[in-house]
């Protein structure tokens, strides 16, 4: 469903028109900010109130911001396979030279042995 | 004008943000309008502004700085509501004009900044043009300059302010030219 929201959400069923073009505003503020125009806003003022569409367009602006900051810091998880809390260093070490999301099952891969290619090579 | 209506002073009453509209000015940080906007959703209008107020104003980096930093993210942005307000305190403190528009030119050859200051104009300039290249090595050089304290001071300002400029920027309010 995440991933249809990001590349599909156009022509998907599983969305309903109001949840498109908040979609379509996140899409165009961080891509094409000048895309979104008086009338874009029209459009989602026939699904949102003032309040959503400020409440959307806050919450958007400041993950665009920290989304973008956050990828340059290179951080890894916090925690070895085994649970103990571990440095950035070490982690690095552990999980390989590739940041990995937790959401993409980091700890899983570790247990199962996929942790990169130069998992405990690199000294950070 | 703004494309989203700013709450009135009825509305702001009602919503219990009359006094940190009436202080908003005096935090060297926004007008009113900003405020008013977001103003739609008390609870984001007062976590908000705080945040910018965190990143801006309090800190350990030069406030000077980053209002440069502040202002040009907002041209990058191209936002003119936040690249025309000015920060009273900065101004006092000296900051020019000509030094802002410095800080968006090309300020790597400029003998106006140091290598530190260089470095933080730097940091804004790629963040939203090519994050690709601020990678280890470069936060290694900020590391010669800045604590890791203050290298997430800058990232927070840079992240929150620029994405609040992009949001305003749709809402078309146009720009003021007068000190926050």
């Amino acid at each position: 469903m995440i991933d249809e929201g990001i590349d599909n959400y156009r022509e998907s069923a599983a969305f309903t028109e109001s949840e498109k073009v908040a979609l379509e505003y996140s899409e165009l503020m961080q891509f094409a900010p000048e895309r979104i125009d008086a009338a874009f806003y029209e459009r989602l003022r026939m699904h949102y109130t003032d309040a959503e569409i400020i409440e959307l367009g806050a919450f958007i602006g400041f993950n665009v911001g920290y989304h973008t900051f956050f990828r340059t810091l290179d951080f890894y998880p916090m925690y070895s396979p085994d649970g103990r809390l571990v440095s950035q260093n070490e982690s690095r070490r552990i999980y390989g030279r590739k940041p990995v999301s937790h959401l993409q099952g980091a700890l899983a891969r570790a247990q199962d042995g996929a942790g990169g290619e130069d998992s405990a090579a690199e000294e950070g | 004008m703004s494309i989203i209506e700013p709450i009135d002073d009825e509305l702001a009453e009602e919503r219990r943000l009359t006094d940190l509209l009436e202080t908003s000015g005096e935090r060297e940080l926004n007008d009113e309008l900003f405020l008013r906007i977001l103003g739609h959703v008390p609870g984001y209008a007062e976590a908000i502004h705080d945040a910018m107020y965190q990143s801006h104003v309090l800190g350990d980096v030069d406030h000077r700085l980053k209002e440069i930093i502040r202002i040009q993210l907002a041209r990058t942005a191209g936002d003119p509501y936040f690249a025309g307000l000015r920060s009273g305190r900065a101004t006092a403190e000296g900051l020019t004009e000509e030094r802002i528009d410095a800080g968006s030119a090309d300020f790597e050859h400029s003998p106006e900044f140091s290598q530190a200051e260089k470095w933080a104009l730097r940091y804004a300039y790629l963040m939203y043009r090519r994050p690709e290249e601020l990678d280890r090595s470069f936060y290694d050089e900020g590391k010669l300059h800045y604590t890791e304290a203050q290298i997430m001071e800058l990232g927070g300002l840079i992240a929150l302010h620029y994405g609040m400029q992009v949001f305003m920027r749709t809402l078309q309010v146009g720009s003021f030219s007068r000190s926050a």
